[in-house]
């Protein structure tokens, strides 16, 4: 931003709407509790493996299925891991798999959206349809799809390149779920944020202050930069904060389903559908990756909420 | 007095879905410095379009097919996109119809109103900020230094449509563009932006464009009223001429259709009957021929040209397209 202290007036502070907004985001009790709790699941994301109390895939035979103790916070699971240990390396996956989705859909939707909004004619009828296609595959049959036929020959390619190369880097097969399975589903998911944005520019670029600007001269680089994205933001805000929380549910059911993430790797989906079939004789095997799982999806939306708030001026009071 | 702005023969169509919309057809007209005009129509006669073509700012859709455009003697229709934007930012001033909309939400009163002046003089942001402030005291807003480090939904629709007149004025224009600005605001805010603009026009001694579909709102304010129909000027004069001599039967009828306190209680008002032209495939003839009163059989077949009247003097005499001469024929409507 070109904004800064004006020296006509002292006594108000002046500030940049990025400045402005950060002020109003603090001062958005709910939205600092998301925030908070974002920053945690970062901070747990990024160290878990040096903060776990146990190692996530150490067992022990004796001690399965206990409940909650001093010495494993959130109990045991059927085979005696420390459910917070994985608890905690699951929230790397669902790091991983939230911000990839969402960042790869995000990516296509933007530039379809602002391709067919911004140029019209032709090309928006392009967009639209291929919009209207995508949005026509069920994304499970897709992913189910995906994983049975790209999956095998892909890691089958990287244990060759290993036993090749010796390279440590294609011993670890894991990535092939993250990359194939939530790459392939931003695949179809960004006809949302597509239609979003498109929607966005349709209805920007014909509003009377894009004309206003226009008549004062204003090259169209800096229209698109300071009045068309900024009015287009809030509900891509909504649809990031949104996204992420469902990118991580989705996760959960295709690690239900089986395809995604595979054990031993401990994501919360499948730590939730592994507690779900002894929820009834332990239930905190299901509660504790339920709980965060529900806890981080609502610290998402605070987060969004309260952003999308603290950058729109009419919402200030 | 010198010309300021000549439009010669002016043409602008919109794409659309099976051929073209003839918004313009032909427009000619001048304006001198200093001088104000007010153009008048019902809403779909072009008058919009053919202002706003005068500085290129169409839809995507449109297009300037044919004419010129003289603003100080440089050609603007055939000018180079920067060329435009620069002549935008530094010679004309727009100021809409709808002061709810025209200003971004996102952005202070006072980033915006500098934004053209600090990118096409390129003086520091602070000096422009200080000049901004002096043009709202000057448009009649308090406090202005505070108002600029407020957002347009902290102010009233009278003060935003006041801040989008300083906008106008702050590249210090030789033309304004008046685009039905007052249209949006209840009649008593009406009459103090019309004022404003009265005094302001003295003050700064430029051209003023003023488009309206309220021909009673110009008496008192304009030097000249060019009268639009279907694209087409129909009659272009002194602003008493028009008044008390119109010669073009729309122009009549507009007239009629003024209420005023001589007008009988319980009276109908006077309308003018049937629709406006489809602009997609307008009539062979004269557009207004269908509705009215005065129409011969030439009417039908021919467009009338934009002519003097005859007997009518001067450098830039009363014009009007019309194949009758309403002065000879005392038909009533």
């Amino acid at each position: 931003m070109t904004d800064q202290a004006l020296p006509l007036q002292q006594e108000e502070k002046q500030f940049s709407l990025a400045k402005d907004a950060f002020i109003r985001l603090i001062a958005n009790r709910l939205a600092i509790v998301g925030m908070v709790l974002v920053l945690f699941l970062f901070f747990v994301a990024i160290f878990g493996p040096y903060i776990t109390p146990y190692d996530f895939l150490s067992q022990d035979l004796m001690a399965r299925n206990q409940p909650p103790s001093w010495q494993h916070w959130f109990g045991t699971d059927d085979l005696g891991r420390d459910i917070m240990s994985r608890v905690i390396y699951g929230s790397r996956t669902a790091v991983i798999v939230g911000f990839s989705t969402v960042s790869f859909s995000l990516v296509i939707g933007l530039f379809m959206g602002a391709l067919g909004g911004y140029f019209g004619g032709k090309i928006d009828a392009f967009v639209v349809w291929l919009i209207d296609i995508t949005m026509s595959i069920p994304s499970l049959l897709l992913v189910i799809v995906i994983n049975v036929s790209l999956k095998p020959p892909l890691v089958n390619w990287m244990d060759a390149r290993f036993l090749a190369t010796g390279n440590e880097f294609y011993r670890n097969t894991i990535w092939v779920d993250f990359v194939l399975v939530f790459g392939s589903l931003a695949l179809i998911k960004w006809p949302k944020a597509a239609r979003i944005v498109r929607g966005q520019i349709l209805s920007i670029r014909n509003k009377n202050y894009v004309l206003a600007a226009e008549a004062l001269g204003v090259p169209t680089a800096k229209i698109v930069r300071r009045y068309v994205i900024p009015n287009a933001l809030g509900p891509i805000i909504v649809y990031i904060s949104a996204s992420l929380g469902e990118a991580m549910v989705l996760e959960s059911s295709f690690s239900f389903l089986g395809v995604g993430v595979r054990p031993p790797i401990p994501s919360w989906g499948n730590m939730i559908s592994d507690g779900l079939r002894i929820w009834q004789l332990y239930p905190h095997v299901l509660a504790a990756p339920a709980a965060v799982l529900a806890i981080v999806t609502i610290a998402f939306s605070f987060l969004g909420d309260g952003l999308n708030d603290a950058l729109n001026p009419r919402q200030w009071k | 007095m010198t010309k300021l702005l000549e439009v010669n023969n002016l043409h602008t169509r919109f794409k659309v879905r099976n051929g073209y919309l003839h918004a313009v057809n032909g427009v000619s007209f001048s304006l001198d410095k200093g001088e104000m005009l007010g153009v008048v129509g019902e809403s779909g006669c072009g008058k919009s379009v053919s202002m706003m073509s005068l500085i290129r700012l169409l839809p995507p859709a449109a297009q300037i097919t044919e004419g010129e455009v003289l603003l100080d003697g440089e050609d603007i229709t055939h000018a180079s996109v920067s060329r435009v934007n620069s002549i935008r930012g530094s010679k004309v001033g727009m100021i809409f119809q709808d002061p709810m909309t025209s200003l971004n939400p996102f952005m202070k009163i006072g980033d915006q109103l500098v934004e053209g002046i600090v990118y096409h003089r390129k003086i520091a942001k602070a000096e422009a900020l200080k000049q901004a402030a002096r043009y709202l005291k000057m448009v009649g807003i308090s406090n202005a230094e505070h108002r600029l480090n407020e957002y347009p939904h902290q102010l009233s629709g009278g003060m935003r449509q006041r801040v989008m007149i300083a906008m106008a004025l702050l590249n210090e224009p030789s033309l304004v563009i008046a685009d039905e600005p007052t249209t949006a605001l209840d009649v008593t805010i009406q009459a103090q932006i019309v004022e404003l603009v009265k005094g302001l026009r003295e003050k700064l001694n430029m051209s003023i464009i003023w488009i309206t579909h309220d021909l009673s709102l110009l008496a008192g304010m304009v030097d000249r009223i060019m009268v639009m129909y279907g694209g087409y000027v129909v009659e272009e004069a002194v602003l008493d001429d028009i008044y008390k001599a119109p010669l073009h039967p729309y122009t009549i009828g507009l007239l009629k259709s003024i209420p005023s306190l001589k007008t009988e209680a319980g009276s109908r008002l006077p309308s003018i009957p049937g629709a406006p032209p489809n602009l997609f495939s307008p009539p062979t003839g004269c557009p207004f021929a269908p509705r009215c009163a005065y129409k011969i059989g030439r009417c039908q077949d021919e467009v009338p040209m934009l002519a003097a009247v005859s007997g009518a003097g001067g450098e830039r005499p009363h014009r009007v397209a019309c194949w009758v001469d309403v002065r000879e024929r005392g038909v009533e409507q």
